[in-house]
């Protein structure tokens, strides 16, 4: 009757060894013809192709979307999607769009009250009542 | 209503009826012809009816056709190599893995198809995956053989498939945004995975032989001790024959979620992506690349060694570890409590071994804590590790590596003997 074990699966941490960018897709539509894609028209010809360059880890897809306002849709590993509509933006505040989309790890948005979480256990150890000399009152 | 535009839409959606093809202009039938191996099994008429594709995008620039599909992907199992190169799903991928340029997209792209999807050993990932299999599980048993060497042989299996097991490696492709097809085909992108939720395929992935007695291990609950486990079963300590046998079980009522054996079959075919692009990273990269990746993916995952346990009787496994390595007999001391009659007890009880203290807890009841302090005595024997800097076997392979110093070997696990003594 030696020891049995019991089932288990490890968990992931991301950064911790590997490093995998949470944004994996980014839709852009666009119109051709309406005056809110302006902006966006310029940036897929100007700014899209060094940005698209420089984050090969994305997948970009531009598609057209007539008689529509122009959107980004960020696709996330988590299987959640964020869109920003970018109607009457320029080039450059699409850029700052699209970077916020990249840098998003696609979660709902949530308060964070603590500065440090971990799935480590404390180093420390837990304060317990019937450890130490105790305190004389 | 809005108006269709079927000029926009894709080629491998434009599936006509039969008949219904004059409906649409169709200017250059591209794709009127199936693939040679298909029409020659169809008579004239049918092939011609049964013309499944029609192209009316050539004419229009403003909206060219989004992939252009050789004609005769959609009678293949699995897409074509060369369509790797067009995919944008796995150029993001292979950056996404940060893998090295020396990795083909054509290669990352046979990792994505399962042996269920395709059963042509050249163009499913099955080898690849059995070459990453075995270099995982080497990585990851070496390392906890290293870094744990008191593990017994039971909780070193449970660690290993904890870290490289389906499940495992099934997160890990999760967590690469590894999406798949909703059934195989040659058209589909091959930046998806590509398996059958309805067959197995027959890739054998793991080492491993079937016991005579195979059949007869459920019917009469027959022993399989872990000896026997060692010899005959794979490196998970499980039967080679087991996913066989349970996903016979598996089949049958299925939800919205699919049938336990879908999930299975998702699972496995997932798990053996993860091998295959480790296979693919041995084949073209070498053996220092695999490592490094499967330190950074794999081992970097948390596993808590310290819940894998299950005592039946902690208290006779110490007696029994005390007496083996001569150390005195281990007496449970009570070090306080908060009171028996209070409202929740609480009782703290060391076990000492002479004057040394093995090990400690707290728990609500005298035999409780006595358990669980026979329990972590025995966890901190069970866990000894020379440390994190420990060298594995593997290091050796270095081309100026310093000499080999030979790792901590324990004399084997506590074999606690029948009876019924207790301290």
């Amino acid at each position: 009757m030696a020891v049995k074990a019991l089932k288990a699966v490890s968990v992931g941490r991301n950064g911790l060894g590997a490093f995998i960018l949470q944004c994996k897709r980014i839709d852009l539509h666009y119109c051709d013809w309406a005056g809110s894609s302006k902006g966006m028209n310029g940036f897929i010809k100007s700014l899209l192709p060094k940005f698209a360059a420089a984050h090969p880890q994305i997948e970009f897809t531009v598609s057209p979307r007539p008689s529509k306002h122009p959107v980004a849709i960020g696709h996330y590993i988590n299987g959640r999607e964020k869109a920003i509509c970018v109607r009457n933006m320029e080039p450059y505040e699409i850029l700052k769009k699209l970077e916020l989309l990249r840098d998003a790890n696609g979660e709902k948005l949530k308060k964070l009250s603590k500065n440090v979480t971990s799935i480590n256990e404390s180093v420390r150890g837990v304060w317990s009542p019937y450890h130490g000399n105790g305190l004389q009152v | 209503m809005k108006r269709l535009r079927v000029e926009r839409w894709t080629n491998q959606l434009l599936t006509a009826r039969s008949g219904a093809a004059g409906g649409i202009s169709c200017s250059a039938p591209r794709i009127r012809c199936l693939a040679a191996a298909a029409r020659k099994s169809l008579s004239t008429a049918a092939a011609e009816s049964s013309a499944p594709v029609i192209d009316g995008l050539d004419n229009n620039p403003r909206f060219p056709p989004l992939e252009d599909i050789p004609p005769q992907a959609a009678t293949l199992p699995s897409p074509l190599p060369e369509r790797a190169l067009q995919s944008a799903k796995l150029a993001a991928l292979h950056a996404r893995l940060s893998l090295s340029q020396k990795i083909p997209l054509q290669t990352l792209a046979r990792t994505l198809v399962d042996a269920s999807a395709d059963s042509h050993p050249r163009f499913n990932n099955t080898n690849l995956a059995f070459v990453g299999q075995t270099l995982i599980n080497y990585h990851v048993a070496e390392q906890f053989m290293i870094q744990y060497p008191r593990l017994p042989m039971e909780i070193l299996y449970a660690a290993i498939k904890g870290i490289a097991g389906d499940t495992s490696l099934y997160h890990i492709a999760k967590s690469w945004g590894i999406e798949s097809a909703a059934a195989p085909g040659g058209e589909v992108d091959p930046g998806f995975l590509q398996y059958s939720l309805e067959n197995d395929g027959d890739a054998i992935l793991f080492f491993g032989s079937v016991r005579t007695e195979a059949k007869y291990l459920d019917k009469y609950k027959f022993r399989r001790g872990v000896s026997s486990r060692v010899v005959f079963d794979n490196d998970f300590g499980d039967r080679v024959d087991e996913f066989a046998q349970n996903i016979e079980d598996d089949e049958g009522a299925s939800g919205d979620y699919g049938s336990a054996a879908t999930r299975k079959r998702a699972e496995k075919a997932h798990a053996n992506h993860v091998r295959a692009v480790v296979g693919a990273i041995y084949a073209h990269c070498g053996r220092d690349a695999v490592k490094a990746f499967v330190k950074a993916h794999v081992l970097s995952r948390k596993l808590a060694l310290d819940k894998l346990f299950y005592f039946s009787d902690p208290t006779r496994e110490l007696a029994t570890l005390c007496a083996r390595e001569d150390f005195e007999k281990p007496i449970a001391r009570l070090l306080s409590e908060t009171g028996r009659l209070s409202r929740t007890p609480v009782f703290v009880v060391g076990i000492y071994s002479g004057k040394d203290k093995l090990g400690e807890a707290s728990a609500p009841s005298l035999d409780h804590a006595r358990r669980k302090a026979a329990m972590n005595a025995l966890k901190a024997w069970y866990l000894y590790s020379p440390g994190e800097n420990a060298r594995v076997p593997s290091d050796m392979l270095a081309e100026d590596a310093e000499k080999w110093e030979p790792g901590y070997i324990d004399i084997g696990e506590i074999i606690t003997r029948g009876g019924n003594f207790r301290h």
